[in-house]
Formats: C-alpha cells, sequence, structure tokens
C-alpha cells in the first residue's frame, strides 16, 4: 500500500460517512481578525533536521587524508567508494542521488558548522540550535519564534489565515516558540487532520478564565483548539488542490516532503516547513545505520527537489539540512562513532549557490577534546536565511539572536538590501550608567525624528521581565530611570525599539 | 490502488519504520539476533512522538507555607487528580469528608508487589547460537509480544489500581530512567526495572538509582553492557551525570569519562548482571578483564572507584537533591518550580539521606500544594487521558481493549516502556499541538459510545446510566452536571457554562423533567459526557 494511492479527495468521504462535516464552523472565533502576511516574498524554507547528529566526516569524506583512515579502521571509506565531489573528497556512496544534484550547481555544502564552546549533550546541543542562544546561555524562545514575534508580535491577532510555519513529526518545538506563544502547527495528512479537527470541535461561549496558573492553562488549551480548526481548513484546502509529480520513496521523510510538496503547490503560503529524519545517533553498528539514513534522506530530497522543478516551483523553494552536532574524529570500541562538534549543512535548490563554503575540517587541528573545530556558526547561516532568503533587515537578525553574524553568500538571488524599506537615521543608544547598577541605571538614546519608543528588559532565559512603553517622544536625547529592584542579580538585556529598529545592550544588575 | 483503507492502518502507516528503529544495537544480544531483530521490527508500526516541550513561565507569587490546610471535596479532589490517573466520584466525595493526614497517608501506603504478567519474567536468556534462523525469528516474535503484554499489564494497573501513588509514581520513575524497550530486547529485564519502580517508588532514592544502573535493562540501554576498560562508552555516564541525577552545567567533560572508566566492567546477559547487590561490586573473569582498575578523578575526588562509588560521589552533592527535588514538583505540582519550596523539598530529602517518602509527604500536605493557583494548571499526559477515563467510568475489566489504547498512545505519545528517548517525555504543553488535541477529543467522545476509533465497536459500552447512579443524585439535572465538573474539569464553573452543559443534557426539556429512569436518559448522559469531554477545560487536572 503505498501512500499516494490513498490521498484522494474521496478517502475523507470513506473514513467518515457521507457526513463530512462542513457543518458551521463555530462563531466565537469570527471576532478574531486576520490580515494578510506581510512577509514581503513568497519565499518559502524547508528545513530537516538529521537527528542524532549526523556524522559529517562520513558525510563529505577526506578519502584521502591518513589521519582519517587512521582514525575509522572499520569505518572509513576510500576514493573508489566515495562520490568524488571536489579534489580530495567525496559523498558517502549511500547520496549518489545527490551527486548530479551537486554536479548540476544546485547543492552548496557548508563545512564546518556548529557553536563556539559545544555542548555534546544531545538535548543541550538541539536546544542550542532551535533557540540561537549562546553555549553558556539557556533560553527558552527559538530563533523562529522570536523571528515570527516580530513579525506577528499579538500572534494569532495580525496573522495571516494559514499557518505561519508548519512542523512535521519530532522536531523540535521550542524552535517555534517566542515569549508568548508558539507558532508552528503541527501536520499529518491533510484531509484525515480536518476531517477529526471538525468532527471534534465544540462551538460555545467560554467561562473567563481564573487569575491563576490555570486560568493560563485554559488559554493556552482553547487557543491551540480555535488556531488548530482554522489552520486545518486552509491546509485540507491546499492539499485538495496541490499535485505531485513524482513518486516519493516510501520513508518517513518521503511522506512528510511529499506532504509538503502537495502543500506549496496547492498555493499554501506558509513560509517555513520544519521536517526530521531520525536515526543518527550511530554510536554503535554505523556503517549499516548510517548508510540507511543517508541513502533515505538523499533519495527523498531528489525527489522533491525535480518534483519542484516539474511544477515551476523550484525558484521559491530553499531546502536545508541540519543536525545538532557532527561525531568524534575517531570511531568507538562498538564500531560506532560519539557526540562530537561540527558538521556539514547542505542546501538545495535553485535557489542556493551549489559551492562548498569553508574547507574540508582539519583531522590535525582538534580542539582540547579531540573534536573538530569550528568553521561557521550555525548563526550566521541562520542570519543568512533572514536576510537574503527572507528579505529581511539585518536589524532583524540582529534583534533574534542579540548578536551580528556575517553572512555566507549561498543564497542565489538574495532580497535584502532592495527589498528592505531603508530605515532612516537609526537612533542611537548610549551605554548605560551606572553598569553594574543596583537599583537602577539611566538608559540614554538619541531619537533623529518624532518617535515612538518602548524598553524592554530580557533576563537571561530570553523572558520579558520588564516592558516600558515611552509613547511618542521628540527627536533628541532622552534618559529613561530603568529600575530594577523587583528583580535578582544577574546579567539583563535591554532592548530599545524606536524609529522602526531595534538596539539592545547587556547590563548587570549587582544587589 | 485501495478503496478500503481504514483509518487505523493509515495513521499506523504514519508512523511505520524508521523511529523504531533508531535503538536497536547492532550487536545485541548478538549480531545475528540483531540483524533478524531488526528486519521484524522494519514491518512493524512504530510509535508517535510528539514534539518536544516549550512553555512560557510565568512568575511565582511565593505562597504561603505550613499553614493549615483548608481541606475540603475541592482540595480533595485535587490531590486525588495529581496522585491518581482519575479519581472516581466515590473517592472524591469520601477523602472529601475525611482528613487530609488520612488521605495521603492511604495514597502513600506500600502496595503489594502484583502478579507479574507472566511466568516468562523470569525467563533465561536462550543460547542464540544453538538456534536457527526460525528459532531466532520465532523468539523475536514471542519477545516483541511479551513487551506489549508488560505495556499492556501495567496500563490495567493504571486503571485499576486502589486509591495508592504507586502506579503514577512509577511512572513518574520510568519517565526520570526513561528506558525503551525497542533497545533492550529482553521482556524479563523491562519487567524487572517495572518492578524495581513498583518496589522503591517510595523508598530511598540511592537504592533506586543502584537497582536501575546495575539493572540489565539500563545495562544495554545506555551501553554499560559494552563498556570497558581502554574502550569506555560514556553514554551511560553522561545520562547518570546529566538527566538522571545533577542536571548539565553541574560538572565537565572529564567527569564523564572518569565516571564512565568506573563504570566499565559490568556486564549482563539479558535478565542476570555480573553486579552483586550486597557486595556492592562486580565479579567474575569478565569484571576481572573489562573493568578499568586504574585511579579516576570524579568530582574533584580521587580513587580507585567503581560504579558504586561515582554514585556515592554523586550522592554528596546538594544540587543532586535539588535537581530530583525540582522534577518531582513539576510532574506533580507544576511546570515552573517554585524556587523556595523546592529548596525546601531538597532539604528534607538530603537530610533523610534520600528517603522519597517523606518528601512526597511533605509536597503533598502542604499549604502550597493546595494553593488555588496550581488548580488545573497541568495538562493531562495521554495515559491520564485514556486510563483515566477507564478509572473514572469504572470499566477496566477483562474486556478492557489495550492492544487498542496502546495504538492510540502512538497518536498521543505516551506508551509506557516506549519513551521518545532517554531524556523521558518533555510533557506540559508539548502534550497538546494540532494532532493530539484533537485525536484526544476523537478517543474520549468515542470511548462514551463505546466505538473504536479506527472503526467499528467494542465487545461493551460504558453505561452510563449506573455511573450516573454513582454520583450525588442522579435524579437532579442540574447535580449531574456539577457532578460531572467535579470528575471533568477541575477549575470551577460559571453559572453561564453550567447551564450550557445543563441544555446539552436536556436538549431542550426543563430541569423538573429529567428522569434518570426515562428511555432516552442514556443518550442525553452521553451527550453530556461528550461535550465535556471535548471543551478545552478538560485537558487540565
Amino acid at each position: 500500500m503505498k501512500r499516494r494511492d490513498f490521498i484522494k479527495a474521496s478517502m475523507v468521504m470513506s473514513i467518515l460517512g457521507a457526513k463530512l462535516p462542513l457543518m458551521a464552523l463555530g462563531k466565537s472565533h469570527q471576532n478574531i481578525r486576520r490580515k494578510t502576511g506581510t512577509w514581503e516574498s513568497d519565499r518559502i524554507l524547508v528545513l530537516i533536521k538529521m537527528n542524532g547528529g549526523n556524522d559529517g566526516l562520513n558525510s563529505v569524506i577526506p578519502v584521502f587524508d591518513s589521519l582519517y583512515h587512521q582514525a575509522r579502521p572499520t569505518l572509513a571509506f576510500n576514493e573508489n567508494q566515495a562520490l568524488m565531489v571536489t579534489e580530495d573528497s567525496g559523498f558517502h556512496p549511500q547520496m549518489a542521488s545527490l551527486f548530479p544534484i551537486f554536479q548540476n550547481g544546485e547543492m552548496g555544502i557548508i563545512h564546518g558548522v556548529g557553536y563556539p564552546q559545544s555542548n555534546l549533550s544531545h538535548f543541550r546541543s538541539s536546544d542550542i540550535w532551535v533557540t540561537g542562544s549562546p553555549s553558556n546561555e539557556i533560553w527558552t524562545s527559538g530563533w523562529l519564534g522570536r523571528l515570527f514575534q516580530n513579525e506577528y508580535p499579538n500572534f494569532p491577532d495580525g496573522a495571516p489565515n494559514h499557518p505561519v510555519a508548519i512542523q512535521f513529526g519530532s522536531a523540535n518545538l521550542l524552535e517555534f516558540q517566542s515569549t508568548q506563544t508558539n507558532f508552528a502547527t503541527m501536520l499529518f495528512d491533510p484531509e484525515v487532520m480536518y476531517a477529526i479537527i471538525n468532527e471534534n470541535y465544540v462551538p460555545g461561549s467560554n467561562d473567563p478564565p481564573p487569575a491563576t496558573y490555570g486560568g493560563d492553562e485554559l488559554n493556552f488549551v482553547r487557543e491551540l483548539d480555535l488556531t488548530t480548526l482554522e489552520y486545518s481548513e486552509e491546509i485540507y484546502a491546499a492539499g485538495q488542490d496541490g499535485n505531485l509529480t513524482v513518486e516519493y520513496p516510501n520513508n518517513n521523510l518521503g511522506e512528510q516532503l511529499a506532504v509538503t510538496a502537495k502543500l506549496i503547490s496547492g498555493g499554501l503560503m506558509t513560509p517555513i516547513y520544519r521536517l526530521h529524519i531520525g536515526g543518527f545517533d550511530t554510536h554503535a553498528g554505523q556503517s549499516n545505520d548510517h548508510s540507511q539514513r543517508l541513502n533515505q534522506t538523499s533519495n527523498a530530497i531528489s525527489a522533491f527537489l525535480q518534483d519542484l522543478k516539474n511544477q515551476g516551483l523550484n525558484d521559491r523553494v530553499m531546502v536545508m539540512t541540519t543536525s545538532e552536532f557532527g561525531r568524534r574524529v575517531g570511531e568507538n570500541g562498538s564500531n560506532g562513532t560519539d557526540h562530537g562538534t561540527s558538521g556539514p549543512i547542505f542546501t538545495f535548490g535553485t535557489t542556493t549557490i551549489g559551492d562548498v563554503y569553508g574547507s574540508q575540517p582539519s583531522l590535525s587541528n582538534l580542539d582540547n577534546n579531540n573534536n573538530l573545530l569550528v568553521e561557521h556558526d550555525f548563526r550566521q547561516v541562520y542570519s543568512t536565511l533572514i536576510e537574503d532568503w527572507f528579505g529581511m533587515d539585518s536589524s532583524i537578525s540582529q534583534s533574534v539572536f542579540q548578536d551580528t553574524f556575517d553572512p555566507i553568500p549561498f543564497v542565489a538571488n538574495p532580497l535584502s538590501v532592495n527589498g528592505s524599506p531603508t530605515v532612516p537615521d537609526s537612533f542611537t543608544l548610549f551605554p548605560a550608567f551606572p553598569n553594574p547598577f543596583n537599583p537602577a541605571t539611566n538608559i540614554r538614546f538619541e531619537l533623529p525624528s518624532e518617535a515612538r519608543a518602548t524598553i524592554r528588559v530580557f533576563d537571561l532565559k530570553g523572558r520579558e521581565v520588564q516592558t516600558h512603553n515611552l509613547g511618542k517622544l521628540n527627536s533628541g536625547q532622552h534618559d529613561f530611570r530603568l529600575d530594577c529592584r523587583d528583580l535578582s542579580s544577574g546579567v539583563y538585556h535591554i532592548q530599545v525599539e524606536a524609529a522602526g529598529s531595534v538596539q539592545s545592550q547587556r547590563v548587570t544588575l549587582a544587589k | 490502488m485501495t478503496n478500503n483503507v481504514t483509518r487505523r492502518d493509515f495513521l499506523i502507516n504514519q508512523r511505520k519504520k524508521a523511529d523504531s528503529l533508531k535503538n536497536v544495537k547492532s550487536d545485541w544480544p548478538t549480531k545475528r539476533v540483531a540483524k533478524l531483530y531488526r528486519q521484524f521490527l522494519e514491518d512493524k508500526p512504530a510509535p508517535y512522538y510528539t514534539p518536544l516541550k516549550e512553555y512560557t513561565p510565568v512568575p511565582i507569587t511565593p505562597s504561603k507555607r505550613h499553614m493549615t490546610v483548608d481541606w475540603h471535596e475541592d482540595a480533595a479532589a485535587h490531590l486525588l487528580r495529581r496522585t491518581l490517573f482519575a479519581p472516581t466520584f466515590s473517592e472524591i466525595t469520601s477523602t472529601g469528608v475525611d482528613t487530609m493526614e488520612n488521605t495521603v497517608s492511604t495514597l502513600l501506603a506500600t502496595q503489594n508487589q502484583p502478579d507479574p504478567p507472566g511466568d516468562w519474567v523470569t525467563e533465561p536468556p536462550p543460547q542464540f547460537d544453538t538456534l536457527t534462523e526460525e528459532e531466532i525469528m520465532e523468539l523475536i516474535e514471542t519477545y516483541y509480544y511479551r513487551h506489549f503484554q508488560l505495556i499492556g499489564w501495567w496500563m490495567k494497573r493504571m486503571a485499576t489500581q486502589p486509591m495508592s501513588i504507586v502506579e503514577n509514581l512509577s511512572l513518574f520513575w520510568h519517565d526520570h530512567f526513561a528506558t525503551s524497550f525497542d533497545g533492550v530486547f529482553f521482556p524479563q529485564a523491562m519487567y524487572q526495572q517495572n518492578s524495581v519502580f513498583r518496589e522503591h517508588c517510595l523508598g530511598n532514592f540511592r537504592e533506586l538509582l543502584r537497582r536501575i544502573s546495575f539493572g540489565p535493562a539500563m545495562m544495554i540501554w545506555l551501553n554499560t553492557n559494552s563498556n570497558r576498560v581502554n574502550h569506555p562508552n560514556e553514554n551511560f555516564s553522561r545520562e547518570l551525570l546529566e538527566l538522571f541525577t545533577i542536571g548539565v552545567d553541574n560538572y565537565t567533560q572529564t567527569d564523564v569519562e572518569e565516571a564512565a572508566r568506573s563504570f566499565t566492567g559490568y556486564v549482563t546477559n539479558g535478565v542476570n548482571t555480573n553486579y552483586n547487590y550486597n557486595q556492592a561490586t562486580g565479579y567474575g573473569s569478565y569484571w576481572q578483564q573489562r573493568h578499568d582498575f586504574a585511579q579516576k578523578t570524579f568530582l574533584g575526588q580521587t580513587g580507585n572507584f567503581d560504579g558504586d562509588d561515582i554514585i556515592d560521589i554523586i550522592l554528596q552533592q546538594d544540587q543532586t537533591a535539588l535537581f530530583i527535588c525540582e522534577k518531582i514538583y513539576k510532574w506533580f505540582v507544576y511546570e515552573v518550580p517554585d524556587e523556595t519550596f523546592v529548596n525546601e523539598m531538597a532539604t528534607i530529602f538530603r537530610n533523610s539521606n534520600y528517603e522519597i517518602l517523606p518528601v512526597m509527604e511533605y509536597m503533598l500536605s502542604s499549604d502550597h500544594f493546595y494553593n488555588e493557583n496550581y488548580r488545573g494548571c497541568m495538562i493531562r499526559n495521554p495515559l491520564t487521558v485514556t486510563q483515566g477515563i477507564f478509572r473514572q467510568f469504572d470499566i477496566a475489566d477483562e474486556n478492557m481493549p489495550l492492544r487498542y489504547l496502546i495504538d492510540l498512545q502512538y497518536f498521543m505519545g505516551m506508551i509506557p516502556n516506549m519513551p521518545p528517548d532517554v531524556n523521558g517525555w518533555i510533557g506540559y504543553r508539548s502534550w497538546l499541538n494540532s494532532i493530539t488535541l484533537p485525536m484526544r477529543k476523537l478517543f474520549a467522545s468515542s470511548m462514551t459510545e463505546g466505538s473504536n476509533l479506527f472503526g467499528g465497536n467494542f465487545d461493551f459500552q460504558p453505561d452510563v446510566i449506573a455511573f450516573a447512579q454513582t454520583l450525588s443524585n442522579p435524579n437532579d439535572a442540574e447535580a449531574i452536571v456539577r457532578d460531572f465538573a467535579k470528575l471533568f474539569f477541575p477549575l470551577p464553573i460559571s453559572e453561564a457554562l453550567e447551564t450550557q452543559l445543563l441544555d446539552a443534557l436536556l436538549d431542550g426539556a426543563a430541569v423538573y423533567d429529567w428522569d434518570i429512569s426515562n428511555a432516552g436518559a442514556a443518550h442525553r448522559l452521553r451527550n453530556l459526557i461528550k461535550y465535556m469531554i471535548r471543551k478545552p477545560e478538560f485537558q487540565l487536572i
């Protein structure tokens, strides 16, 4: 039984009998106002997480490096086995279906992606990748969550009718979490999903939630209940209109990519999809497992790219793989490899410049734990997506990561600069004084012209702990006394938003 | 092309393959068996894993503590919702008129070990090299069946347990030491671990930690079994520190490596191990050959350490008590720990030399626990959804469709003995998303009809009339609505909602028209139940 055989319009009918619940969708949610998204482009990003930590050294293989062969007596590939993509490196044999794509110039290899002070725990490292935090800080919102929050501060009010992000399976939801909400919609088959959701939605008026933690949770469930209903309609409609033109491999990632292609083809304007494939945590008996996973990943991606091309959608879609870390250089005693640090990221499509970014990681120059050094920070890659792919101002990626990262030129047609509105003379934020302080410090900034200003204070976990709406201010210099007597000692981020841009700085409260 | 795809086939197919294989070790118990086991699992459906959680922390207002708890029916219901898999109406009313002390001590009382799911629980492992391929496949099939027998056995206990915290607390420890059967292979090992949870869940944490660490299931699950001198495997020692005791960032990579060296030399055949609990050491030739007898330095202490020494040093750290108490708090009280209260729990834990009972007693008897703020602030976990309904309706008998309930947990995300990974279930808001929330509602409403949501009916239908007869006044429509609200909604309901619920029950009739013996009463009761369990309020406890 193949999946595509039963994605049929008649399917829902057969499941539920004749009474497909095209019933009134409840009146209580009519009052939520929606607008069309203001993401400037119709560009789509498909992110694929290789769960468990993909072994980069056995994906893009330094076949002539004797250190590689010494480190991996049972796992190494030689130049006859690997598919040579550069003079000294080759793809894992099971990446054969990606080989022509690379040769066509539609695949980028970004070497050595990680972050400074690598953490070898899956959970921490995954969290660092999805929150975009420095490795010594714990943030509780995701990089995409903050990106969406910037666009839709009152979500779901003001958000478009389609989901802003779709997520399959067990990828980390933290990525789409903001301080307020979660922006991702979980998806399985669009038709079944729609039927089940509609069938079980209970309309009716609601009790006001009590002002307790219990009330907070009730609000959470209600909001999820409602947005799930609304989004399922949009997804269902797109699934009905969409087409597939290729056979997808019958594996989990293949199924996720087939649904993604169908929704894009059906006109769903959701800009971000997060997919995943598990099984890359190859501590033992790596050779079988890793081959199988790379084979599944490669075949599914190449089918997807072909499908997009057939349907003329290829110029709107960027595909990228990520993984929480690479693996150790040397194999362990169980014919596997343990958690490492950096690894390659792959980009795909006519939208990427097919090239090798950076160099094959050195096996002679390792860190203190004998791990690969990091050449690119993953936040460089993500900042490039925000600025070059989605065409947003660099101030936005700065506010998402609380730092500036140099872009990597892998996007074929960058939207930035010409796409984004220019901000007239950005305002100036001066260093807070005193700093460290107790209990108050002075925040000084200068506005080039009349503007609204807001000061926000975040703790290290990314929680907004104070907000001061200063209203409309005249041009010129302004001082604001920031009183933090209610907060505990520690480092805080002060964020000043005015005149269309955001600037921030760190201050230390020392009680 | 197929025209008769059922929803069940469809959904199961969605979850197939890769995930079920990720835990399978390539050489356990032998390479040959592992290869066949993998082939076997390729064709089996795998669980559906929910995403990792995220939440919006809310500022905590310190509450009054150590004060007399204002004990009444609402407080009793809160305590029972948090400790049982959903209380029955008579449990709520009877504990409401009893005292808090009695109720807490009943919940925390020692329970006898139940009869095991089968005689196989002590069966020794076979000599694999003497078996033919067919015999191995047959054995794999049998073991696989037993794993599910064990899961079903446990799920049934959740729905039929007496008024005791033991099953819920065992589930907590299982979540803490998250071990998945597909990587362990031997159902005997999973049963042993499950018995340890049940026996030690209210005992001493050091003993619990030892029994788990040196039990066959954990030794296989996190590779202690293949951890040997000169070829250390860090898997167990990392998780021991990060997830089981101290928590991340309180140790260094060197500590992980040194702990790994100390845990070398312990081996298991899947049922027995070379560890002697009484003498706290490994023994035999494997121990002599594989244990690293050289000096190690761990958390600042140096010595010729073995696994027990590492556990002792870990338990000398105050951080361990804090870490465990924070997890207990998050399971029973609220996702965002109250720092002061958790510190008090940790002090009790540390001062009692890691006895679990006093900590639980303190927590469940505190004014903090019963603070209004915490009513309904937890999201039901999926087992509380399915097993709770069976327990509340008192329909967990021999007809209980266990296989169906396990299937459902695929989609809702909480099959016992099958956690998503060694981090356990993320819980809290991650339980709910645009898949699992509709699925819960679909399950609950189909259950009241006695229908299988994948199509077809069960052999039984919940007797809603009998169920209503257990309430305070089955002939009073308003009383029925209020009593149902006590069972299904943790938050107080307004008059407006009460009216809405009455409408759902009466369907246009007047309050005084209600008569439980009327022909349509069962149908109407079902409508009310279905209405309530599909409301967002039902998802909270």
